[in-house]
């Protein structure tokens, strides 16, 4: 077996699995406060924002091309089982594929690269709101079956047209800061520790 | 949890599925139920396809999972259907967001479950393998689904110790964060390390191909639900064309 390679190892792929877990695993716990309709939009925020600390740990362990994106796309795949339609998976991909190339051009250390990686990888979770503009009629008549007319009229008051940008906005400063937040956690526990 | 993808350990229930149908399972609970489209032949297919997981669940004997999810479902079914309309203002809406989650994700989770549950991790790999799916994908996947059970474990074992501590409410969400969370990825990661030295022990990153000792193949099941995706497929097509 030969480590240096920048193929993918199956040690790397077990590394994958683990950080995935975690890291879906948070996200989904972030994801429960959603119940509240103002929850479901504040979460670009705030839902990065807590994912940067198992992230920023993920990239110290992440060292080769396509760790992130297989991570992006398993997200996807998932996101996709919970009932957030098919868009996720086309974003997780791009998004993920632009954080790797991001940290490659980094060489996997510099710690402005992991920010900016972090930050645009964050956007994939975008991809769950793209039909609420995409499709709105219909995703909003489709939601009255199961939420009722009250749920679906307070979310519409609240995602006027240029809200998309204004999520996609959060997504990004919400990686920005969750990848600080990400790496102060690290350098005060994690280095120490001697995890890292 | 005693059996399937989570543990790992051996399947000793009668009735068996291969893993690619229940792929097959959960693509049409997922795509139909969650797409939201009423009316026409849907009031037909919903109802079906919400007691697939049922069925699956009590042929596999687990009766109490498919009892509570029954149960479930027709609450959140007839608050939807009779309360809901009675009501307005913030009781609609606080209606709306748990009836209609459990309404609408219920029958695809509760299918997820089953797929989880009674499906073994070598079994997965030998139907990923049959698909030409690259283990670029299966191994992160078995891996995640070893260790989800672990996560929560040790979740909870955090969460008495920080109790004692007196760090329980979300009175300081930082605190919370901080002495729940690294710990958890403290224990975590290194149980993972661990996991990763075993597996490469057992030969996983070698380079000749891996046999796999599971019998997987169609049988009379797997063409009944084969059978029930397709005709519900045809109907959801339809339907999108407006037809029926």
């Amino acid at each position: 077996m030969n480590q240096q390679s920048s193929k993918l190892q199956a040690k790397d792929l077990i590394t994958v699995g683990i950080f995935t877990a975690i890291y879906f695993v948070i996200f989904l716990a972030c994801a429960m406060l959603g119940f509240i309709p103002i929850f479901l939009l504040a979460m670009t925020f705030y839902g990065p924002v807590i994912t940067g600390i198992p992230f920023m740990l993920y990239l110290t362990k992440a060292k080769k091309f396509g760790m992130v994106t297989i991570t992006a796309v398993i997200c996807g795949i998932l996101m996709f089982v919970f009932g957030m339609g098919y868009f996720t998976m086309i974003t997780a991909l791009i998004c993920g594929l632009a954080a790797d190339f991001i940290l490659k051009a980094g060489d996997y250390s510099s710690k402005k690269n992991t920010t900016l990686a972090y930050a645009v990888y964050s956007v994939w979770f975008i991809g769950n709101y793209i039909p609420l503009y995409l499709t709105r009629e219909s995703y909003f008549a489709s939601l009255v079956s199961g939420y009722g007319q009250e749920y679906v009229d307070t979310l519409r008051a609240y995602t006027p047209g240029w809200m998309f940008l204004v999520l996609l906005a959060a997504c990004f400063i919400g990686g920005l800061i969750g990848a600080a937040l990400g790496k102060a956690v690290l350098k005060k526990h994690f280095v120490r520790a001697g995890i890292v | 949890m005693s059996v399937g993808l989570i543990s790992g350990s051996e399947n000793t229930a009668h009735f068996t599925l291969d893993p690619r149908t229940k792929l097959a399972l959960v693509a049409t609970v997922c795509t139909i139920m969650i797409s939201g489209r009423v009316g026409g032949i849907m009031t037909v297919i919903h109802p079906i396809l919400a007691l697939v997981p049922f069925v699956l669940l009590l042929f596999s004997r687990r009766v109490k999972a498919a009892v509570c999810y029954m149960i479930a479902y027709a609450a959140a079914y007839s608050m939807i259907s009779f309360v809901m309309p009675a009501t307005s203002g913030i009781i609609s809406i606080l209606i709306g967001a748990t009836a209609g989650i459990i309404y609408r994700m219920m029958p695809s989770l509760i299918t997820g479950y089953f797929v989880v549950n009674t499906t073994k991790v070598s079994e997965f790999n030998a139907a990923m393998e049959h698909m030409h799916v690259s283990t670029k994908i299966t191994i992160p996947m078995s891996v995640m689904f070893r260790f989800f059970p672990t996560i929560k474990e040790e979740s909870s074992a955090i969460k008495d110790a920080m109790h004692m501590r007196g760090i329980s409410s979300l009175r300081n969400p930082m605190e919370m964060l901080e002495y729940r969370l690294v710990p958890l990825l403290m224990s975590v990661v290194k149980i993972g390390e661990e996991l990763s030295i075993s597996a490469l022990t057992r030969g996983l990153s070698g380079d000749i191909k891996r046999t796999n000792i599971c019998k997987i193949g169609f049988h009379f099941p797997d063409l009944v639900c084969f059978l029930l995706c397709i005709v519900c497929w045809i109907c959801f097509v339809l339907h999108m064309g407006g037809i029926v």
